[in-house]
């Protein structure tokens, strides 16, 4: 299992849901949190890791980092 | 953006699906959107057809309804997450429910109201229009 140097402040497990479950749980966590915290969504939704980041990017929010776990992806969003 | 209104009009749950999926993100991205379930789409949204999971449509659809583990939120699920994040309305078409002689209770829980043509137009006017 890989590592990020990234640490979240929350953490949204979405393994287990597909295509657009893991998105819509991100951008309702993202909607929660301060400015500036850094979420990890888990995913096992291959289409995940193309989507989120382009929703990342038209939000306006950081992609900090996609790291391959193995069975999932974590990937790591901050909110600015 | 002024958001997007769909017209849904048929009753593949492909077609309803891929509308509910769209329609959930846009939303959930703060992005207004306003859909209005007319004709045919009104069958898909039956609560007799959502218990029996006894949908129309092809090969994606079967799948969808044979699958044990289903981990695709049905459209019914995933609307109605998405109107708890973001700006959705759901609507349903006053003039298909007269032709099939039901009313609102007959459908799942997703819908604001029913609306006419003229609502619709209403609420489209500054808006993308999406006819699936």
């Amino acid at each position: 299992m890989s590592e990020s140097e990234h640490e979240a402040d929350e953490t949204v497990d979405a393994r287990g849901s597909a295509c657009p479950g893991p998105l819509m749980d991100l951008i309702g966590k993202i909607k929660n949190v301060e400015d500036g915290s850094v979420v990890a969504l888990l995913t096992e939704d291959e289409g995940s890791k193309n989507d989120v980041p382009e929703w990342v990017e038209e939000a306006g929010h950081d992609l900090l980092d996609i790291v391959d776990e193995g069975e999932y992806y974590s990937i790591y969003v901050k909110k600015t | 953006m002024n958001g997007y209104a769909v017209v849904l009009a048929s009753e593949e749950l492909e077609r309803v699906q891929a509308v509910s999926m769209i329609a959930s993100v846009a939303a959930s991205s703060d992005i207004p959107v306003e859909v209005f379930v007319t004709m045919n789409g009104l069958n898909a949204f039956e609560t007799a057809a959502i218990e029996e999971m006894d949908f129309e449509g092809g090969r994606v659809a079967e799948a969808m309804m044979a699958a044990e583990d289903v981990s695709v939120p049905l459209f019914t699920e995933q609307m109605e997450k998405a109107k708890a994040i973001g700006p959705l309305k759901v609507y349903a078409c006053e003039l298909a429910m007269d032709l099939l002689d039901t009313d609102l209770e007959e459908y799942a829980d997703v819908f604001d109201d029913t609306l006419g043509v003229s609502g619709f137009l209403n609420r489209a006017k500054d808006k993308q229009i999406i006819f699936v």
